[in-house]
């Protein structure tokens, strides 16, 4: 599997893998749906533009998870995926565009699990080898 | 993050200590027994360490006395659960970790002039109505829509916004924290983001270990302070968990990278990234504080919106009335404050990082309520849906020794995942049925992460603060019914 929760006495760490940063970042994101509320229960009736920075590709994962939690509450929808559009980084300033599809809330056909808090610098780790990324964060629950 | 072995010396009674030594500025010291020693030591070695994140805490700049734990300590993210650090106002650091995204997270406990015998045979009906009545878990939004006018105002006036609207009464304010409003809150602090989450969330229980649970009084353990607190064996008490909701963690989300940016212009050796921190008095850490207080306040207002919904559900299933469910304390566990506390023989203003721990101020101080000041403050625990909770009085040797401050759970012992695997649903919602517990939860998980079998024995946690002398018994809590997110 692409991401993996990892055990955590209190919270959960969210590790995600890929070739690429952008699958890696995409897979994190994944995770974190999953960790909310199953993804097959959701339909993809509306598409949300987020944009999350960092000054690193760690800070950047970290941005990223929280920018998908605050849309899932700013607009009172849960994600059915997520699609990058733009990786860049400039002068040491990371950002990526996404596109998450989803719906508005809907409790009696949406198959909700954890919440999630935040995501955090906490165990945050980055590694980038000839095999592809390694993001790692713990979540706040 | 450096990892080293750490060797804890037994310096008083549950009383170990990691000497200052290296960057350390101040002692590591954890409140525990042997046990609860061997399990950090081992715990040690693994992936998070509760022990090393205390270490790195005794390393920032200003620390007073001692980077200070409590016998729930377990891992959290920078500070350690159940963690304490008091900081010189001009010298020290305020910190993201040190509070949590979860900001005021606490617990209130009502008392009611109901019986065990009440409720009996009438436990489904009231868990169906706390179910119905209090909006909890994941996705689920309360009945106020705000816009940011009325947030803004949710920000400066704490508890007593909600009492404007209805939601409880001026009586309730006396007997939380501070009143239900901290001063100091800017709502400019805040980012549109944070309120933008917020607007569908105040009166909201949440998920994970938020929960609403109606209990009775077990054993009474101290006479007179149980007297000032009105409970007596047999009643039943009301606890309601929960904090600031999206507010919060969108204001530490924010402001992790305000202070990731300061530890680097000022300086500040920074050993975890999330322990990230500010000088207290720069522009920086002033704003963080000005925004954790109106994160606070969020926290009150919410607490006081659910204390409402709460008294409705037992009219509902039990025709109380309202005035018949009155709050006897709320108290908080995720907060920053300045406080006056003796340090090397003089008073001083200090600025107290409370993660997971509890203020629990001796008799004699103004901040506890009039009715209670003269045994201390009340000191709430919440345990787990199939253990007891407990009501414990603030004692003068805590205010000595940990700035006012004791433990504020069982403190977990097992992860999520491992309780998931190890606690099907079913078998936990039966073994509550076999103890006379009825449990309610939204999350298809909560009931098995949330498990008793999850956390550390709250007995023995219990037994050590009372044994080290921080704080005091005042009541054993059972559950009967209990609402998870």
């Amino acid at each position: 599997m692409p991401w993996e929760l990892l055990e955590h006495q209190a919270d959960v760490g969210l590790q995600s893998t890929g070739a690429t940063l952008e699958e890696a970042l995409a897979d994190g994101v994944r995770g974190l749906l999953s960790l909310m509320v199953d993804p097959s229960t959701v339909d993809r009736t509306q598409t949300f533009q987020v944009t999350a920075t960092g000054n690193d590709p760690g800070a950047l994962y970290v941005d990223l998870l929280n920018v998908v939690l605050a849309t899932k509450d700013i607009h009172n929808v849960f994600f059915h995926d997520i699609t990058i559009d733009t990786l860049e980084e400039e002068h040491g300033e990371w950002r990526v565009t996404a596109r998450l599809s989803g719906e508005i809330i809907d409790l009696s056909r949406h198959a909700v699990d954890s919440d999630v808090k935040a995501a955090t610098y906490g165990g945050l780790k980055v590694s980038h080898t000839e095999d592809g990324w390694l993001l790692r964060c713990l979540l706040d629950l | 993050m450096t990892r080293t072995t750490y060797t804890l010396n037994r310096t008083g009674t549950y009383r170990y200590d990691i000497p200052a030594t290296g960057e350390m500025n101040v002692p590591a010291r954890i409140f525990t027994d042997e046990i609860g020693v061997q399990d950090l030591t081992k715990a040690e070695s693994g992936e998070w360490s509760a022990l090393q994140q205390l270490v790195n805490v005794a390393c920032l700049p200003g620390i007073r006395k001692a980077a200070l734990a409590m016998a729930d300590i377990h891992p959290g993210y920078g500070f350690p659960i159940g963690g304490i650090g008091a900081f010189h106002p001009n010298e020290g650091v305020i910190s993201v970790a040190g509070v949590g995204f979860d900001i005021n997270c606490g617990v209130r406990s009502l008392r009611t002039l109901l019986t065990r015998s009440d409720v009996a045979g009438k436990e489904d009906r009231l868990a169906d109505k706390l179910f119905e009545h209090v909006p909890a878990g994941l996705g689920s939004t309360g009945e106020l829509r705000l816009d940011q006018t009325e947030i803004d105002k949710v920000l400066l006036q704490g508890a007593s916004y909600a009492v404007g609207l209805g939601y409880g009464t001026p009586d309730d304010l006396g007997f939380i924290e501070s009143s239900g409003k901290l001063d100091g809150a800017d709502p400019s602090a805040v980012s549109q983001t944070a309120k933008k989450r917020q607007m569908r969330q105040v009166g909201t229980l949440g998920s994970g270990n938020h929960y609403v649970e109606v209990q009775y009084v077990d054993e009474i353990f101290d006479e007179s302070a149980a007297e000032a607190y009105g409970l007596q064996p047999g009643q039943i008490t009301i606890m309601l968990h929960t904090g600031s909701r999206a507010l919060g963690h969108q204001i530490g989300t924010d402001y992790l990278k305000t202070l990731e940016q300061a530890s680097k212009k000022y300086n500040i050796p920074i050993r975890e990234r999330e322990l990230v921190c500010a000088p207290i008095n720069s522009p920086e850490g002033k704003a963080y504080y000005s925004a954790v207080m109106a994160g606070a306040n969020c926290a009150f207002a919410n607490r006081q919106v659910l204390t409402h919904l709460i008294r409705e559900a037992f009219q509902d299933a039990l025709g109380t009335p309202p005035e018949d469910v009155e709050t006897l304390y709320e108290i908080a566990h995720n907060t920053v404050k300045f406080e006056q506390h003796e340090v090397d023989g003089e008073m001083n203003d200090l600025l107290v990082h409370r993660k997971g721990a509890t203020r629990a101020f001796g008799p004699g101080r103004s901040e506890i309520p009039g009715r209670y000041r003269h045994v201390g403050q009340p000191v709430l625990v919440g345990g787990t849906m199939g253990t007891s909770s407990y009501i414990l009085r603030g004692t003068d040797f805590g205010m000595a020794e940990t700035f006012g401050s004791a433990l504020h759970g069982a403190g977990r012992a097992m992860s999520r995942r491992a309780a998931k695997k190890q606690y099907p649903a079913k078998q936990v919602v039966d073994r509550m049925k076999q103890l006379g517990i009825t449990v309610r939860a939204h999350g298809k998980h909560a009931i098995s992460e949330e498990a008793p079998g999850a956390y550390k024995d709250i007995e023995s946690v219990i037994d050590i603060m009372h044994g080290s002398g921080i704080v005091q018994k005042v009541a054993r809590l059972k559950p009967l019914v209990c609402l998870k997110g």
